[in-house]
């Protein structure tokens, strides 16, 4: 272990790893570590490098060897290598000392930063590709079932007019309903269909006997909504009688 | 032609005349149940339909979502497009992302799917659950019981999968694309 000059110190002779001036380029070659003093500290001092595992009385002998036979010496060259040689020392010194608790772990290298939707990049374009190539194909479209806003079957004899009519005649018979209370509870039509299968039977009957007097032309309303829905469901029948339309519940 | 008194005699005809009126995939025990065959006289009927229907006429046989389905043959594809209307909806690049993610992840929260895309993803959540491509498959047990999303059979027929272990390895894909990255050159850490 000698001083030499190596083109490849070169780098770090111009930039000190130890402070503003760079140690000499004092070459260490053990087992576990090759290279320059000043590479042996920055290691040391990252904790790259295990210092119980470089023995230091070599590197010792080649600083004096370094300062017994160089012709010139640079004092602040040679107070950079001291440093440096006092720092190791003072750093093995510790860990050669007996420690109660073991010295704590380094935290784990920084995970990548995310997002990482790149990973997922190729894998968008294959199923693009898919995606794209099925495009060409066509299949039998679903069959979306019946429309709930259209009827389920046609009542064959009975025109919408008919209801119309049965309809009219009812609001014909409301009295003029009560100015309605702000804030009071609104009825929903499942209600109401409740109430309307409740005054059905197995025999025909129409709009007119079924809604009891007094009533105003919003419960008429809702007794005719509440009609239709159960017509759509399939829960009433309906027919049409001479010029009414009468109502059962399905038998 | 006079029909075959018995319909099951014919099980390539019989798949044929099922599959033709099937609006999704039919899977191969629902045939072999249907036809009162085995699963393994279903499979080699299929071949017979599939090389039949491929030498022939403008419909093939397709194994997609878990079953078997007829479509058209790509070839038709622009005819019949143009005689569909309104044409599809082809998937943006934020919704394909998401997609991808869900698919690949799966069951995935909505944070997750953030997670690793950066952004809010809220919106494209809510399409392609419009779009029936992803669904609800249950809660994760965690702070708020955020919900957990799948993909659906719409997914894997709407990207011709026969089933999710059908879809590019990311492993592979991983790989591929460290090796254009190789290939680019040296890069500012080189």
């Amino acid at each position: 272990m000698a001083p030499r000059r190596d083109p490849n110190e070169k780098a770090l002779a111009t930039l000190s790893s130890v402070g503003v001036i760079a140690p000499p380029p004092i070459q260490v070659e053990s087992p576990k570590f090759s290279g320059s003093l000043a590479a042996l500290f920055v290691c040391v001092r990252d904790r790259k490098v295990d210092l119980l595992d470089i023995p230091l009385f070599p590197i010792c002998s080649a600083y004096f060897l370094y300062l017994a036979e160089s012709e010139q010496i640079s004092l602040d060259e040679a107070a950079a290598a001291l440093t440096a040689l006092a720092y190791l020392l003072e750093r093995k010194a510790w860990a050669l000392l007996p420690v109660a608790e073991p010295e704590p772990e380094f935290d784990d290298p920084m995970e990548l930063m995310e997002p990482y939707v790149h990973e997922f990049a190729l894998a968008i374009e294959q199923l693009r590709t898919l995606h794209e190539e099925r495009t060409h194909q066509f299949f039998r479209p679903q069959d979306a079932g019946p429309d709930p806003y259209e009827l389920p079957y046609t009542l064959e004899e009975i025109e919408p007019a008919d209801l119309a009519r049965a309809l009219a005649r009812l609001l014909s018979r409301a009295t003029p309903e009560k100015p309605e209370v702000l804030g009071g509870p609104r009825r929903s039509l499942t209600e109401q269909m409740k109430l309307v299968l409740a005054a059905l039977t197995t025999d025909w009957a129409s709009l007119d006997s079924l809604v009891k007097e007094p009533f105003t032309r919003q419960e008429a309303v809702w007794w005719f909504l509440a009609l239709l829905e159960l017509i759509r469901l399939g829960q009433v029948n309906v027919q049409v009688s001479e010029e009414d339309v009468q109502f059962r519940r399905k038998v | 032609m006079a029909a075959n008194s018995d319909p099951k005699a014919n099980i390539v005809d019989s798949l044929e005349a099922i599959l033709f009126v099937a609006d999704s995939p039919v899977a191969l025990e629902v045939l072999a149940r249907e036809l009162g065959v085995t699963q393994g006289q279903v499979s080699q009927a299929l071949e017979i339909l599939a090389e039949r229907l491929h030498a022939n006429g403008s419909i093939q046989l397709v194994e997609l979502a878990g079953g078997f389905q007829l479509s058209t043959k790509p070839e038709f594809a622009e005819l019949i497009g143009s005689f569909l209307s309104p044409q599809r909806q082809k998937l943006s690049r934020s919704l394909m992302e998401v997609l991808a993610i869900v698919a690949y992840k799966q069951p995935v929260t909505m944070g997750d799917v953030e997670k690793v895309r950066g952004v809010q993803s809220d919106y494209s959540i809510r399409a392609l659950l419009e779009r029936r491509l992803i669904r609800e498959v249950g809660r994760k047990i965690a702070p708020g019981r955020p919900v957990l999303y799948g993909t659906t059979q719409q997914f894997l027929h709407q990207f011709n999968l026969k089933a999710l272990d059908q879809l590019p390895p990311l492993d592979s894909v991983t790989e591929e694309a460290a090796n254009i990255i190789r290939h680019e050159g040296p890069s500012l850490f080189d």
